[in-house]
């Protein structure tokens, strides 16, 4: 994979990478260090005032030993785990997740994946990617993703 | 009531609507404030979310919203005094809601399984979104390792204010009876 994909995705500028992505390539891992700030901010951003993503007592009285990440957030993260590595021209047209274990403050969430097929449709390279999130309990999330690129980007 | 009587009940759930009032429309157009919100809170870096010369000279041509934020634009407006005496619930409801079959039928837990979103097209600033969700599956009961229970699919179609589809989910949770706790 080329080096112009491991530039933060802020500083590559609307071009995109100039890289090829090719089966069988790594994304860049994302690390999200979880906090109750964290949770509560990614909940009340999508909308989300489930209180057991905001209130301790109530996850408690739930019987979850605190408040946990909602699941809007993870498919936030996910999308931005899939961005950050394939760039702002990279487009995203499926994402399929199945939800592990939970998370909670102080765990760890690391975000690895790979792609797993690629194809090209007319102006639109299709890349195909397989990922997990695992956090200290487990596999927080396992999923797959479609995401569409200028089709020079992809090799088929 | 009788094991078949209960497998025809859920079946005629298949292909009704789950949300209450017909489709749920955004309370607010798809607009920069909440976009910018969102990507602070998510770290998401992505300029084409926020930044017009960024997102103009992108294939997009102009900013567009975080596509997995598609849900976020229809969830309800939330009334804060009660969620918790309503069991978290963000909108007071009056009546038995769609779920009422499984919790009578002593489905009383819930676990989400699965989210799936596919992108029709990306949102741009003063879109309108609507949401109107059915019931796609209700499996018969399965033995799971929480308990018996059945796997609840429901699909949600995501339109435009043109009523041009944009996106669509499907979501899966297991309603199931916990081991131990009598139905």
């Amino acid at each position: 994979m080329s080096g112009a994909l491991d530039t933060p995705v802020a500083a590559r500028g609307g071009a995109g990478g100039a890289g090829t992505v090719s089966v069988g390539d790594e994304l860049d891992p994302l690390v999200i260090e979880v906090t109750a700030t964290l949770i509560v901010a990614g909940a009340i951003a999508t909308r989300d005032f489930m209180p057991a993503h905001h209130d301790r007592d109530f996850a408690n009285a739930q019987g979850a030993p605190d408040i946990f990440m909602n699941i809007l957030s993870d498919t936030a993260y996910c999308s931005r785990f899939l961005t950050d590595w394939a760039g702002p021209d990279a487009a995203v047209r499926r994402l399929a997740i199945r939800l592990g274990v939970p998370v909670f403050p102080g765990h760890t969430l690391t975000y690895t994946g790979s792609v797993t097929a690629t194809r090209i449709e007319g102006d639109d390279g299709i890349v195909e990617v397989s990922f997990r999130a695992a956090g200290d309990l487990g596999d927080h999330v396992t999923g797959t993703a479609e995401l569409s690129l200028p089709a020079a980007r992809v090799a088929p | 009531m009788s094991e078949d009587t209960l497998d025809d009940q859920f079946a005629a759930l298949v292909g009704t609507i789950v949300s209450r009032g017909g489709p749920q429309v955004a309370p607010d157009p798809v607009n920069r404030p909440m976009i910018r919100h969102w990507a602070a809170a998510f770290g998401d870096a992505n300029p084409v979310y926020v930044d017009d010369e960024a997102a103009s000279a992108s294939r997009f041509g102009q900013v567009v919203a975080p596509p997995l934020m598609l849900q976020t634009w229809t969830m309800p407006t939330p009334e804060l005094t009660g969620i918790a005496e309503r069991g978290g619930s963000p909108v007071a409801t009056d009546g038995p809601g769609p779920l009422d079959l499984f919790d009578r039928a002593g489905y009383v837990a819930t676990l989400a399984t699965n989210s799936e979103f596919e992108i029709v097209r990306y949102l741009h600033l003063g879109d309108v979104v609507s949401a109107e969700t059915v019931f796609e599956d209700v499996s018969e009961e399965k033995q799971t390792r929480l308990g018996p229970g059945r796997f609840v699919t429901w699909a949600t179609t995501y339109t435009d204010s043109a009523g041009e589809v944009v996106g669509r989910q499907r979501f899966r949770i297991l309603k199931f009876r916990p081991e131990g706790v009598p139905s």
